[in-house]
């Protein structure tokens, strides 16, 4: 199909296409329907970080790679532990860096 | 496309409006903006039923506010209200099994105009005679004038098989609209 065919054809569907419909009262109809938007509440996002930051810390307080990690770490001893930690806490941070970065694309 | 592109601003102004300030006035502007173009489509797409494509406007409208969080700007705010209603309206025909798409080879066996009184007539007749997929991307890309892009985002199609439905569509009506254009070029001294 050549162009002028294509575009003869093109202005024939533009032809028998009516167009916008005329506002007979619907946007009215829907702003009276509008429900009142619910807003995502915060609070269970921080009460699950909270809990989720205790209860690490608590299983980690009884156990002894994170004193001997941060210990090693210190001392400037690179053992597995301190290295545990080290990779951890980098990968928690990048994680972190990853979130803010896309949410702050998002908005 | 300066005006398209200022509309499309206009739009985005509103619907931060919208979402940040929870503004009902910013949405019915929307509303008001947009309703011709989206009950033209269901319209479209529903054969004429004007009452069902009111309600599925309706309905793509209340969901649109519902998930205005959601409308991140990658494409226009009227193009995600075309996707809406497209989705509205393929849930609808679940629901109610109305008939989605059309075969191609019962399309086929509708008889052609033999005598043809006017183009326009026989133009709505060939296109009820395309296959439902072939009316559909040429709705969204002559008749709504949406990009093929845009027709893919909405129609949630590949880009390739929107451009070989439009391009299949137009040469089926090219085909069986070819007497008039030979009686055009009778006429043409």
């Amino acid at each position: 199909m050549n162009q002028s065919q294509d575009e003869a054809i093109e202005a024939l569907l533009r032809e028998q296409f009516e167009g916008p419909v005329f506002d007979d009262g619907f946007s009215d109809r829907v702003v009276q329907q509008l429900p009142p938007r619910r807003h995502r509440a915060v609070w269970p996002l921080w009460a699950g970080v909270l809990a989720g930051a205790g209860a690490s810390w608590l299983g980690l307080l009884s156990a002894p790679l994170l004193h001997a990690g941060w210990q090693e770490w210190i001392s400037g001893k690179p053992s597995a532990s301190a290295i545990i930690l080290v990779s951890a806490i980098a990968g928690m941070s990048l994680l972190a860096c990853w979130w803010t970065t896309m949410e702050a694309e998002d908005h | 496309m300066a005006d398209s592109a200022a509309e499309a601003r206009i739009d985005q102004a509103l619907v931060v409006r919208a979402r940040l300030g929870d503004d009902p006035r910013a949405f019915e502007q929307l509303v008001r903006r947009h309703q011709g173009m989206v009950r033209a489509q269901l319209r479209h797409m529903l054969h004429g039923d004007h009452a069902a494509a009111d309600d599925l406007a309706q309905e793509s409208f209340l969901l649109a506010w519902r998930k205005l969080d959601q409308f991140r700007g990658d494409a226009r705010f009227s193009t995600w209200l075309y996707r809406i209603a497209y989705t509205c309206f393929l849930q609808a025909c679940r629901k109610k099994s109305l008939p989605l798409d059309r075969d191609d080879d019962t399309t086929k066996l509708l008889p052609a105009p033999a005598h043809a009184l006017d183009l326009q007539v026989d133009m709505e007749r060939a296109m009820r005679r395309l296959s439902g997929p072939e009316q559909t991307v040429l709705l969204h890309c002559v008749q709504l004038g949406l990009s093929h892009e845009e027709a893919a985002y909405v129609l949630t199609m590949p880009l390739g098989t929107v451009k070989t439905h439009a391009t299949r569509g137009k040469a089926k009506l090219k085909a069986w609209l070819a007497a008039w254009h030979d009686v055009d070029e009778e006429q043409t001294p």
